[in-house]
C-alpha cells in the first residue's frame, strides 16, 4: 500500500508523476492543435477550447510537481509489472487474431494468455476453463447475440 | 398529463412481456456482478452496452438500469457475507452486517437490507415521477449560457463529493474534457487531437475508454492484491427478522432513504456517497451509538436503504436535464445518444412511453430483486467460492468482446489497452478515473454551450452573470468551491467522508 516512509527525504512521488502526466498530456495537445484557428471570444475557432484547457492542465502539472517536490516523501507503489504485461498481452492477442484467426481461437489465446497473470495458475483447471468458456462464448455472442463474427480461421 | 396517468403509461410499458424479461435480465446480471467483488456495474455496463444497440431503446434502458440497481443489491450480499465489499457502495454495509453474522444472523441482515432496498426503492421511484415534470419544464427554459453553467455547476459538484483530493479530482475533470474534444469540430469541420488517425476522427469512442480505465486498469490492480475471502460456513437459515429488530430498522430506514434520496440527486452524488452519510446520521441520532459497529440492525437498515435510494434519485438529473451524475449516469448517456435519443428535458415529453416505462421497471424490478434473491441468497453465497484466478480472464475476455461489439473493429481493442494501462498508473498513484469520465462525457455538450452563448452575447462573458438562473447556478458552483478551497471545511468534508 502507499506508506509513508516519512524522515527526512523529500518529494511525494505519485503526486510528482500525476505533475509530470498531465504537463506532458498538456504538451502534446498544444502540439498537436498548434496549426488549428484559435479565434476570439466572440467568435471561438477549433483550437480556442482545446488550447486553453491544455494551458491550463499545465498549470495543474506544474503545481503538483512544485507541491509534490516540496511534500513530505512518499515512494512510488510497486507496480506489478508481471500482472501488467500479461494482462495487455492477452488484449493485444485478442486484437491480432480477431479479423484472420476468428473469434474461437482469439478467444482461447486471450484466455490462455490471461492466465499466466497470476503465479497460482493451475495448468489443467485452466486449460478446461478456458476451453468451456470459449465454447460458451461463441456460442452466446455468435449463435445467441448474433455477432457478425467468423468462428474459424479464414487462411 | 397528470401523475397517475402517467405512470399508468409507464406500467403498461414496463410491463410488457419482453421489457419485463430485460427488467428480470437486468437485475440479475446485476446482482450477479455486484456480488463477486471485482467486477463493478460501471465495466458490467460498459461492457454490455454494445449488446443493447439492437434493442428497442425502452428495453436497452430497462436492463441498463437494472443492471445498475441489481448491482447495488448485490454488493451488500457480499459485504454482509464475506466482509468484502462487492461495490464501493457497500463499505459501510460491511461494518454491521458482517457482526450479524457472525452472530449467526446472516438471515435477517440480509433480510433487512433486502427490505430497506426494496422501501428505498418505492419511495425514491415516488420522487422521480412526482419531480421530473416540473424539472424538466423548468430545464426547457434553459439556453446556451445556463446550460453552461448547469454543467460547470454538476462538475464542480462531483470534485467536492468525490473522494479524495479535489484538486485532483478537478485535473482529472480537466483532462476528460480535452479527451472528449478528440474529433472533428462540429463548427469549423476540422479535426482536432486525433493525430490524423481515422479510427478517432469521429471522436473516441466511449466504451473502449470505459472498460480500459475501470475495467482492465481495476483486473490488473486486483490481481497485484491478494484477495481472501472467508465466507460464512453452513447455511443461512431463518431469513425473518425479529419484531425488535423491524422495530429499530424502521426509523433507520426512513432517515436513510430521506438521506439518499437528497445526495442522489446531487451531482457527483450517485451511490458512493449516501450510505456513508446515512451511517453518520445514525450514530448521531442512535441513543447507543458505541455499539454500531458490532452488529446494530440501524447499521444495516440504513446505508443500504440510502444507497438505493441515492442509486435511483440519481437518475434525475439524467433523465430531466441529460446531466449525469456519476460515471454509471454517463454511460446511461451514452447508451441513449446510440439509440439515437438526445438526453434532455425533451425526452419526458418526446418519448414519454420510454421515460415512464424507465420509472416504472425501477419499482418493478425492486421488487423482484426481494422475490428472486432472498431464496436464491444461498446459490449467490455459493458463487463467492468461485476464486479470482478463474474469474479475472473471463472479465477480460468479456471487455475485448465488449469493446470490439461497440464499433466491430479491433481498433477500439487497441484503444482500450491504452486506457487500460493508463487505468492501472492512475490506480497506483492514488488518482480516481470516474471525474475524468464525467469530464469526457460532458465536455462536448460543455464547449458547444460555451461557444454559442460567447458568440450570442459578442464574446462577453458577463452573459452567464446577467441572466439569473445561470448566475443562480454558478454563484452555487463558487459557494462548493469556497467549501472547497477552506481547509476548515476541508478537514470536516475529509472526516464525513472517512466515517
Amino acid at each position: 500500500m502507499l506508506a509513508s516512509v516519512g524522515g527526512k527525504q523529500r518529494g511525494n512521488a505519485p503526486d510528482i508523476a500525476f505533475g509530470a502526466f498531465l504537463i506532458l498530456l498538456a504538451v502534446v495537445a498544444l502540439w498537436e492543435t498548434r496549426a488549428l484557428a484559435i479565434g476570439n471570444a466572440a467568435d471561438m475557432g477549433p483550437g480556442y477550447v482545446p488550447r486553453a484547457l491544455a494551458w491550463i492542465i499545465m498549470g495543474f502539472g506544474l503545481a503538483f510537481v512544485t507541491s509534490g517536490l516540496r511534500a513530505t516523501h512518499r515512494s512510488l507503489p510497486r507496480f506489478d509489472l508481471r500482472s501488467f504485461l500479461m494482462v495487455l498481452l492477452s488484449l493485444a492477442v485478442f486484437a491480432l487474431l480477431l479479423p484472420k484467426g476468428g473469434l474461437a481461437l482469439a478467444t482461447f489465446a486471450t484466455l490462455a494468455c490471461s492466465t499466466f497473470a497470476v503465479s497460482d495458475y493451475r495448468w489443467r483447471e485452466s486449460l478446461i476453463f478456458s476451453l468451456v468458456l470459449t465454447a460458451f462464448t461463441v456460442l452466446l455472442f455468435v449463435n445467441g447475440l448474433g455477432l457478425p463474427l467468423a468462428v474459424w480461421p479464414r487462411w | 398529463m397528470n401523475l397517475v396517468e402517467n405512470l399508468a403509461l409507464g406500467f403498461s410499458t414496463a410491463l410488457s412481456l419482453q421489457n419485463l424479461f430485460f427488467c428480470f435480465l437486468g437485475v440479475i446480471i446485476g446482482t450477479l456482478v455486484g456480488v463477486l467483488p471485482g467486477i463493478s456495474p460501471l465495466n458490467t455496463t460498459a461492457m454490455l452496452l454494445p449488446f443493447t444497440f439492437g434493442l428497442p431503446p425502452a428495453s436497452a434502458m430497462i436492463m441498463l438500469a437494472g443492471i445498475f440497481y441489481g448491482a447495488q443489491y448485490g454488493g451488500s450480499t457480499t459485504a454482509i457475507l464475506v466482509n468484502v465489499p462487492g461495490e464501493t457502495s457497500a463499505v459501510v454495509t460491511c461494518l454491521d452486517g458482517y457482526q450479524m453474522a457472525r452472530q449467526g444472523r446472516a438471515g435477517p441482515a440480509l433480510a433487512i437490507a433486502a427490505v430497506a432496498s426494496f422501501f428505498a426503492g418505492t419511495v425514491a421511484t415516488i420522487v422521480i415521477a412526482v419531480l421530473s415534470a416540473p424539472l424538466a419544464a423548468l430545464a426547457m427554459k434553459f439556453t446556451a449560457p445556463e446550460y453552461f453553467s448547469l454543467l460547470v455547476m454538476g462538475l464542480i459538484a462531483a470534485v467536492v463529493l468525490a473522494h479524495g483530493s479535489p484538486f485532483k479530482a478537478i485535473a482529472m475533470v480537466l483532462m476528460g474534457i480535452l479527451v472528449g474534444l478528440v474529433g472533428i469540430d462540429v463548427n469549423s469541420g476540422k479535426p482536432r487531437l486525433t493525430f490524423g488517425i481515422p479510427d478517432i476522427a469521429d471522436g473516441m469512442d466511449f466504451v473502449p475508454v470505459v472498460v480500459g480505465l475501470f475495467g482492465i486498469g481495476e483486473v490488473i490492480a486486483n490481481l497485484g492484491t491478494p484477495q481472501d475471502r472467508s465466507i460464512l460456513a453452513g447455511k443461512i437459515k431463518n431469513l425473518m427478522p425479529t419484531w425488535p429488530d423491524l422495530k429499530a430498522a424502521f426509523p433507520a430506514m426512513v432517515r436513510g432513504t430521506c438521506v439518499g434520496t437528497m445526495l442522489g440527486i446531487l451531482p457527483g452524488g450517485g451511490a458512493a456517497l449516501p450510505p456513508f452519510a446515512a451511517y453518520a446520521l445514525e450514530k448521531k441520532v442512535s441513543r447507543h451509538p458505541e455499539r454500531f459497529g458490532t452488529g446494530v440492525i440501524e447499521g444495516v437498515a440504513s446505508p443500504e436503504a440510502a444507497n438505493n435510494a441515492g442509486a435511483q434519485t440519481s437518475f434525475i438529473p439524467l433523465l430531466t436535464m441529460g446531466i449525469p451524475t456519476n460515471p454509471l449516469m454517463a454511460l446511461m448517456i451514452g447508451a441513449l445518444m446510440i439509440q439515437g435519443i438526445q438526453p434532455g428535458p425533451s425526452v419526458i415529453r418526446e418519448q414519454p412511453a420510454l421515460y415512464w416505462g424507465v420509472v416504472a421497471s425501477m419499482w418493478i424490478g425492486n421488487l423482484m430483486l426481494v422475490v428472486i434473491n432472498l431464496p436464491l441468497v444461498g446459490m449467490w453465497a455459493s458463487l463467492l467460492r468461485v476464486p479470482y484466478r478463474l474469474l479475472f480472464p473471463a472479465i477480460i475476455l468479456f471487455c475485448c468482446i465488449g469493446a470490439y461489439a461497440s464499433s466491430n473493429s479491433v481498433f477500439s481493442v487497441w484503444l482500450m489497452l491504452g486506457w487500460g494501462a493508463l487505468g492501472y498508473f492512475f490506480n497506483k498513484i492514488g488518482v480516481q478515473p470516474a471525474p475524468m469520465v464525467l469530464g469526457f462525457v460532458l465536455g462536448p455538450l460543455l464547449e458547444e454551450n460555451f461557444r454559442r452563448a460567447m458568440l450570442l452575447s459578442g464574446g462577453d462573458p458577463a452573459v452567464f452573470l446577467q441572466r439569473p438562473i445561470s448566475a443562480t447556478l454558478l454563484a452555487v458552483a463558487a459557494v462548493l468551491l469556497v467549501v472547497l478551497i477552506f481547509p476548515a471545511i476541508r478537514q470536516k468534508r475529509e472526516k464525513a467522508l472517512q466515517e
